[in-house]
């Protein structure tokens, strides 16, 4: 009796517990966001656009994780394989990068199709490191080949529009780059929808939690697998459209946003989309903090490393007091 | 084969190697020293691969030891031969520290934290150029040995057959058995009181400091280190190709993928100048799917069924 009740009054402490502890998250972001606004208005603004950047690129990518239990070490190359093909329309047809994204979700979708046929589908059944191994092999071979065609040599468009620009007081910023905050939030959205209320979706959620009890209610485990996969290299190959307009691409320019992408996941934990904005939000404004400070700005690409260490050192504590 | 003919094998392969200066020319004996170097750099990598843990750090530890090697000579007057060995140390450290943090959580946090760790080290080494020359990196005042191209030679052969030894030691010890029983089931080993977290870190050192062995021979041998000649993500996709085309989890595949592809690749220099990277990364895809066990693994089978 008194156990039962002591239960119960345990769970709704931990309800208490986490709507104290979410509300406690959002104060300190907000209060984060005034400070930085006050102090460095550029670091709030333009870290908010990076931060969008990284999780638009790291949403499919848990996607991936969280539906077939893979971490696809190709991730970035399909997104510098878009940017490249974004480049080639761009220079070929004159077609608007930001309108080429349309007909690569098309293009990588069909290269997703493949490329699971072909490699992804005959390693689900192995260890993880054949995984990985493939799947990296896989990155070197596209960026080889962007490398072979496009030389290693960067490249950039001009377009007039990117450099829009908005003054608040005296203190003036992009506003292009907000495309990349209205495109992480519009696919979270997109994704979000299409795990509750498509069929494929809904398979897709099944498959993820136990791929057995799927396939024993009558999902056909292969083909969710095949459609989750090529829908999420579709959407990683059309963001490289996106990404082009403002940075100049090189072939080894995707292999960071794989890392990046991959801590975002770790942090966010198995599955969990709309944490990875949140997750994001702390990377891309730390690493513009870090890039602001003069003379220091080198240290900044090894934040994300300093943030995988941190949930290391937390998940492996969480484990052990479970 | 009995186990005679076989060291006589052996032995006969070992002279035949350690006379090559007084037979070969300069190119043979260039050529078999970065084949060399590659071979220990697949060894070390599939060694720990035989415990379940995938590391994609070969290029960071390599480096670390080519600045340790490097640094330690430019700083301190050391010996350079000693500061090959220091290079071991530093590298094994460095391994030491970061697994203690990273092997807490293993398989794909422990691959990805590797995946990162060149780049990591290559900005840190870049980032501190009072010490490490920055940008441009530190160029010795003469390679080791003055450039005499036997003595190299000599060395690079005894590091390759230590490499060697250790791989086959390494399978014969104790650490190999715990290590493949919790590859094999970590729950298992765990409970049969097997300290599974610290033999890992054991066996990340261990190879972590062959590594750092390797880089600094390499540093000593060019008389210079950059960050990025010393970091290049070619040090981790050689070694990594050798081994998965040779064979992985044993010790003949690494040395027989190294001597293959260590070949193969001079010829693919001069027909795709540029880009010729393609092929390895086609080399572990297919492997991966076609051949799993390697060429050695192949070989031994088709031996095997014949016998």
């Amino acid at each position: 009796m008194r156990g039962a009740e002591k239960k119960r009054s345990g769970d709704l402490m931990t309800v208490q517990w986490l709507n104290k502890r979410r509300l406690a998250l959002a104060a300190l972001y907000l209060g984060l966001a005034v400070i930085l606004a006050w102090w460095r208005p550029y670091v709030l603004v333009e870290g908010v656009q990076r931060s969008c950047l990284y999780a638009m690129i790291a949403l499919p990518m848990a996607l991936i994780l969280g539906v077939l239990g893979i971490i696809n070490l190709a991730h970035g190359e399909f997104m510098m394989l878009g940017a490249y093909l974004a480049y080639w329309f761009n220079v070929r047809a004159g077609l608007d990068p930001l309108l080429a994204a349309l007909p690569l979700l098309l293009v990588f979708f069909i290269l997703g199709l493949a490329t699971y046929v072909s490699t992804i589908k005959h390693v689900l059944a192995a260890e993880e490191l054949i995984q990985l191994l493939l799947t990296f092999g896989l990155g070197l071979v596209i960026s080889q080949m962007v490398n072979l065609i496009w030389t290693s040599q960067p490249r950039k468009v001009q377009l007039d529009y990117v450099s829009a620009s908005a003054a608040v007081g005296g203190f003036s910023f992009g506003t292009f780059e907000f495309i990349y905050v209205g495109a992480a939030v519009l696919v979270l959205i997109g994704l979000l929808l299409f795990m509750k209320y498509t069929r494929t979706g809904q398979a897709a959620t099944a498959v993820g939690q136990n791929p057995r009890g799927a396939a024993l209610v009558g999902i056909d485990v292969d083909r969710t697998y095949l459609m989750v996969f090529s829908i999420s290299v579709a959407l990683v190959g059309a963001m490289g459209a996106l990404f082009m307009t403002r940075h100049s691409i090189f072939p080894a320019v995707g292999g960071s946003f794989t890392l990046k992408s991959f801590c975002l996941v770790a942090m966010a934990g198995m599955g969990n989309l709309s944490g990875i904005l949140w997750c994001s939000l702390i990377l891309g404004l730390a690493e513009n903090l870090v890039l602001s400070i003069r003379g220091y700005s080198g240290w900044a690409d090894i934040i994300f490393f300093a943030l995988i260490g941190l949930v290391i050192i937390i998940r492996s504590r969480q484990r052990q007091s479970t | 084969m009995n186990k005679a003919v076989k060291s006589l094998i052996l032995l006969a392969v070992l002279v035949l190697l350690a006379a090559l200066p007084f037979y070969a020319g300069a190119y043979p004996l260039s050529l078999a020293n970065t084949i060399m170097i590659f071979m220990v750099l697949a060894l070390s990598w599939d060694m720990l691969l035989r415990s379940g843990q995938l590391s994609f750090g070969i290029a960071g530890f390599f480096g670390v030891g080519g600045y340790a090697a490097v640094l330690s000579q430019v700083f301190g007057g050391i010996n350079p031969l000693l500061t090959i060995l220091l290079a071991a140390l530093t590298a094994g450290l460095m391994a030491l520290i970061l697994g203690l943090v990273v092997l807490q959580l293993r398989g794909l946090y422990f691959a990805i934290v590797t995946l990162a760790l060149a780049e990591i080290f290559r900005v840190i080494v870049t980032n501190i150029p009072d010490l490490t020359g920055g940008h441009e990196g530190t160029i010795l005042k003469s390679a080791i040995f003055a450039g005499h191209t036997y003595k190299t030679y000599w060395l690079v052969l005894a590091i390759a057959v230590g490499g060697i030894v250790a791989s086959e030691v390494f399978q014969r010890s104790r650490l190999y058995f715990a290590l493949t029983s919790i590859r094999n089931d970590e729950l298992v080993a765990k409970s049969s009181g097997i300290n599974v977290f610290k033999y890992l870190v054991i066996a990340f050192s261990i190879t972590a400091a062959i590594q750092g062995l390797v880089g600094g021979a390499y540093a000593q041998i060019y008389g210079f280190v950059s960050p990025e000649g010393s970091f290049s993500v070619n040090f981790t996709l050689l070694p990594l190709a050798m081994a998965v085309f040779g064979g992985m989890s044993r010790t003949w595949g690494p040395v027989v993928g190294a001597v293959l592809l260590g070949l193969a690749s001079e010829i693919l220099k001069l027909y795709i100048p540029y880009g010729h990277l393609i092929v390895y990364g086609v080399i572990i895809v297919a492997a991966i799917l076609f051949l799993p066990e390697g060429v050695v693994g192949l070989i031994s089978k088709h031996v095997l069924r014949r016998s």
